[in-house]
C-alpha cells in the first residue's frame, strides 16, 4: 500500500458539509477539493496511506426525491476525481442520510467498479436497503462515536483497495451482509461441540457459531363471532397440487403458491391431485388427499350448519427449506385473495 | 489392519496392507440370498479414474475375532451383544452397496450418491480415498423392493464380516483399546470431572422407514423410546446406518464424537454414555423424546452436561432442541452440533439465522456448514463408471454441488466445515 498513495472521494450531506441543517436539505450536490468537516479526521486516519482528493456535498431531501438520479449525478461528479475507494458518512442514526449514502455507494460500485464504504447504526433504515450490496460499518447511533466509525470505515476500505480478504463481521465491525459460506475450521465439528461444553460446564464464556433466528411476531387474529355464517377456507404448506402440478410449485424453497378450486365436490380424488414436496413422506397424502386438505370432514361440517360454508378453493405451497421472508410474502398474499374472496377464516393444515 | 489398495486374486487375504478378493467365492456367498439378482463386486482404488453412483451405504469391513461375539449381531450374525473382545478393522478399505436398478423407488434423484475416486471429487469427504469394494445386485424376479434393499444391506455387512475376517488372524498393524468400566466401578472416581452423555439420534421420520431395516441388533428404531447404549455397541456393530440415511454405516463404526468423548475420557470428562433417539414427525413424540433422553442423561447416567447431534432436516433439529431443552430444565449443560439443512441459508435479511429454533437457554451451538452452501463442482468425465444404469450420462464430465457426493457433510461430528455468515 506504500507505494501508492490511494485517491478517496468522501461524501457527506449538508449538515456534516457545512451548509446547514434542514432548509438546506433541498440543495443539490456540489464537489468540493480536499476534505471536509469529519472528512479531516479520516485524513488523518489514512495518513500516508491516502487522500482524500474530494468531498461531495448534497442535501438529503435532493437525494431522498429522487434517489436513483440523484445518485448518478453524484457520481458524475465524483469520477472526475479518478477515486480508488469511495467513504460516505457516517450517517449514524440519521435516516434520510443513511439511505443516501447507501444509494450513492452502491451506484458508485456498479458504476465506476471501485469500492465504496459507509457507516450507519443499527436501526437506520439505510442498513435494511443496502446491507447487501454495500459494506456498511456498525456506528453508535450519534456522532460521540465518530473515532470509532471512522476507523473500522478506513480500515474496511484500506482492505477492500488492497484486495484483502475481509474478516467476518464481528471482526471488521460491518453488518452481515447475508452470504453464507462454508469455511474450513482447524478443529472438526466434534472437537469444537466438546470444547464448548466444558466452557460451559465451568461457566466460562463460549461464543456460539449459530445465531438464533428473530421471528416476527404474529398477533393472533380476533375470533370469528359466529361460525355458522363464516366461510372457512383450507391452506396448507403440505404441497398438495392438481395433478401436473401446473404452477410449478417448487419441492423445497418455495417461491410460489397455487389457489385450486374443488367446487361443489364432497371430497378430493387421489386420481386429481400430486403432493410435491422434498420434507416429508407423502405416501398418505397421495393416497387420500383429504388428509391433508379436509375438504370430506369439511363438508359434513357445512352439512351440519357448524360452519357456514367451506370456501370452494384452497391454496397450497410447499414448506420445506422455505425462507422466512419468502413464506412471509406468500402468506400475506394468500390472505389478501382470502380476504377478497369473502373468507372469515382459514384452517391451515402443516406437515 | 491397514489397508492401501483392493484387488481380485485367487485368494481371499490381507498381505502387506493389500486386499485379495476371490471375487467368485464372495459374489457365491451373497447370491445365496435369493432375493439379489445380478451380484457382481466391483472395485475401485484411489487414484483410479473411476466414479461410483448410487452409493447406499458404506461399510467398514469388520469381523470380530474368534469368541467375541457375532457380527453385526441382530442383523447379520445370531443376537448377542457387541462392543466387548476384539474385532478386525480393515482402515483404509469399505464396502460400498448400490441399489442403482430399483425402478426410481427410494430415489429423489437418480445417480445421487456420488463418489469419486480421482480429480477435485475425491477431495469431498472421506470415501474417494479408501479402497473400496462394491456391492451391486438387482432385486430378483418377485421380490418386493423394499424386501430388495434390505437384502441388499444385510449382503454389505455380510462382504465386510468376509473381507475382515481375512485379517482376524494375523498380528494386527495397530491395536486400539476403548474402554469405559460400567458405572457401579466408577462412581467416586475422577470426581473433578464432569459426566458427559452423548445424544445421538439415528433415524429421521421425515423418511418413510425400510420396515426390516436392521438398525439397532436388527430391528428398525422409527418408533422407540430413546434408550441407552455403551460407547463401544456404537463401533461395534450394534447400530447400522437406517437405509439411504444420512450418515453411514462406516460413520457410526468411527463415530466422530463418541470417538472425540472417547479421547476426553479420563482427562477433562467423564464419558457417561450415548443415549440413542430417533427424531419423529410430530409434536407431541417431539416431547416424548426429548423428555425421555433428558430424564435418561439426568437421572440414569448422571450426567452433568450433553452433546447433541442431529441426522436430517427440520423435524430433527426441533427434536435435538427440545431436548436441550428439557435437559437444560433438569440443570443438565448441552451444546448442539449441526450441519444446516436449507432453510434460510439464501436469506440475507438481518435477521437471518440457519437454524430453526430460538430457545434462550440452548444456546450453544456448533456449525458444521450448510449444505446450501456448497460450491459448484467440476467433476471431470470418468474412465470407468460403476453402478450406474446403461444409459446414465453421469459418467460424462458433470457440475454438481460438493454436497451431492457422498460424505462431504457429516452431522456426526467429523466434518471441519463451518458456515459463517459475512
Amino acid at each position: 500500500m506504500a507505494s501508492k498513495k490511494l485517491r478517496v472521494v468522501h461524501y457527506l450531506n449538508q449538515f456534516f458539509g457545512g451548509w446547514g441543517g434542514e432548509e438546506q436539505a433541498h440543495r443539490g450536490p456540489q464537489i468540493v477539493d480536499g476534505p471536509t468537516g469529519p472528512g479531516k479526521a479520516i485524513q488523518s486516519l489514512l495518513a500516508a496511506n491516502g487522500e482524500i482528493v474530494a468531498t461531495a456535498i448534497c442535501g438529503d431531501d435532493y437525494v431522498g426525491e429522487k434517489m436513483n438520479e440523484a445518485a448518478a449525478e453524484i457520481v458524475q461528479l465524483i469520477r472526475r476525481y479518478e477515486p480508488d475507494v469511495v467513504i460516505a458518512g457516517p450517517a449514524f442514526e440519521a435516516g434520510r442520510y443513511g439511505v443516501a449514502c447507501g444509494a450513492i455507494c452502491k451506484k458508485i460500485q456498479e458504476t465506476l467498479n471501485i469500492p465504496a464504504v459507509t457507516g450507519m447504526y443499527g436501526e437506520n433504515p439505510g442498513v435494511n436497503l443496502f446491507h447487501k450490496d454495500v459494506y456498511i460499518v456498525q456506528t453508535g447511533d450519534s456522532v460521540r462515536t465518530m473515532n470509532e466509525a471512522i476507523t473500522r470505515m478506513v480500515n474496511l476500505a484500506l482492505k477492500l483497495v488492497a484486495g484483502h480478504k475481509i474478516g467476518k463481521p464481528a471482526e471488521d465491525g460491518y453488518f452481515p451482509r447475508g452470504i453464507l459460506v462454508n469455511e474450513q475450521s482447524e478443529r472438526s465439528g466434534a472437537a469444537r461441540a466438546v470444547a464448548m461444553l466444558l466452557d460451559k460446564l465451568k461457566g466460562q464464556p463460549f461464543e456460539p457459531e449459530v445465531l438464533q433466528p428473530t421471528h416476527y411476531p404474529v398477533s393472533p387474529a380476533p375470533r370469528i363471532k359466529d361460525l355458522s355464517t363464516a366461510t372457512i377456507a383450507l391452506v396448507t404448506d403440505g404441497g398438495l397440487v392438481p395433478a401436473g402440478n401446473p404452477d410449478g410449485i417448487e419441492s423445497r424453497n418455495a417461491t410460489r403458491f397455487g389457489g385450486y378450486g374443488f367446487k361443489g365436490s364432497d371430497s378430493l380424488t387421489a386420481a386429481d391431485y400430486d403432493v410435491n414436496h422434498s420434507g416429508y413422506a407423502t405416501v398418505f397424502a397421495c393416497q387420500n388427499p383429504n388428509r391433508l386438505i379436509p375438504v370430506d370432514a369439511m363438508r359434513e361440517l357445512e352439512r351440519d350448519k357448524t360452519i357456514g360454508k367451506l370456501h370452494e378453493r384452497f391454496y397450497s405451497t410447499t414448506g420445506v427449506a422455505t425462507r422466512l421472508e419468502m413464506a412471509r410474502q406468500m402468506g400475506q398474499a394468500i390472505a389478501a385473495e382470502l380476504k377478497s374472496e369473502g373468507v372469515s377464516g382459514a384452517i391451515l393444515t402443516s406437515t | 489392519m491397514h489397508i492401501t489398495r483392493v484387488r481380485f486374486a485367487d485368494v481371499t487375504a490381507v498381505e502387506r496392507s493389500v486386499l485379495s478378493i476371490n471375487r467368485q467365492e464372495l459374489e457365491a456367498q451373497l447370491k445365496q440370498d435369493t432375493r439379489l439378482a445380478d451380484v457382481a463386486i466391483e472395485l475401485a482404488n484411489p487414484g483410479d479414474k473411476c466414479r461410483i453412483v448410487n452409493v447406499a451405504d458404506i461399510i467398514e469391513p469388520r469381523a470380530r475375532t474368534a469368541n467375541s461375539g457375532p457380527d453385526f449381531p441382530g442383523a447379520v450374525g445370531r443376537q448377542g451383544t457387541a462392543g466387548h473382545g476384539s474385532t478386525c478393522v480393515l482402515r483404509g478399505a469399505a464396502v460400498l452397496i448400490n441399489d442403482y436398478n430399483t425402478g426410481g423407488r427410494r430415489y429423489q434423484r437418480p445417480d445421487e450418491g456420488i463418489i469419486d475416486m480421482w480429480g477435485p471429487g475425491a477431495e469431498v469427504g472421506p470415501y474417494g480415498k479408501t479402497c473400496n469394494v462394491v456391492v451391486l445386485a438387482s432385486p430378483a424376479k418377485g421380490t418386493d423392493i423394499d424386501e430388495y434393499c434390505v437384502a441388499l444391506k444385510i449382503a454389505g455387512l455380510k462382504t465386510a464380516v468376509y473381507l475382515a475376517k481375512a485379517g482376524a488372524e494375523l498380528t494386527p498393524d495397530d491395536v486400539e483399546i476403548y474402554d469405559i468400566p460400567p458405572i457401579r466401578h466408577t462412581a467416586g472416581e475422577l470426581p473433578d470431572l464432569p459426566r458427559v452423555a452423548y445424544i445421538f439420534q439415528v433415524f429421521s421420520n421425515q423418511r418413510v422407514p425400510l420396515p426390516g431395516d436392521p438398525v439397532l441388533y436388527g430391528l428398525h428404531i422409527d418408533k422407540i423410546v430413546p434408550t441407552i447404549l455403551h460407547p463401544n455397541e456404537v463401533f461395534d456393530g450394534a447400530v447400522t446406518d437406517p437405509y439411504r440415511g444420512y450418515a453411514a454405516t462406516y460413520l457410526i463404526q468411527n463415530h466422530p464424537m463418541i470417538n472425540e468423548l472417547y479421547r476426553n475420557h479420563g482427562k477433562t470428562l467423564y464419558f457417561a454414555g450415548v443415549i440413542i433417539s430417533n427424531a419423529p414427525d410430530n409434536a407431541p413424540e417431539y416431547e416424548r423424546t426429548a423428555n425421555v433422553a433428558a430424564n435418561l442423561a439426568k437421572w440414569v447416567l448422571g450426567a452433568d452436561g450433553a452433546v447433541l447431534t442431529k441426522i436430517g432436516g427440520g423435524a430433527p433439529e426441533l427434536t435435538m432442541a427440545q431436548t436441550a431443552l428439557r435437559c437444560e430444565e433438569l440443570g443438565v449443560r448441552t451444546t448442539l452440533a449441526l450441519a444446516h439443512q436449507g432453510i434460510d441459508a439464501s436469506e440475507t435479511t438481518l435477521k437471518a439465522s440457519t437454524v430453526f429454533s430460538n430457545i434462550a437457554q440452548v444456546d450453544a451451538m456448533v456449525s458444521m456448514g450448510a449444505t446450501t452452501a456448497s460450491p459448484m463442482l467440476t467433476l471431470p468425465a470418468a474412465e470407468k463408471i460403476i453402478g450406474a444404469l446403461e444409459d446414465s450420462q453421469t459418467g460424462a464430465e458433470i457440475r454438481r454441488p460438493a454436497s451431492d457426493i457422498k460424505g462431504s457433510f457429516s452431522q456426526l461430528g467429523d466434518s471441519d466445515l463451518m458456515a459463517v455468515r459475512y
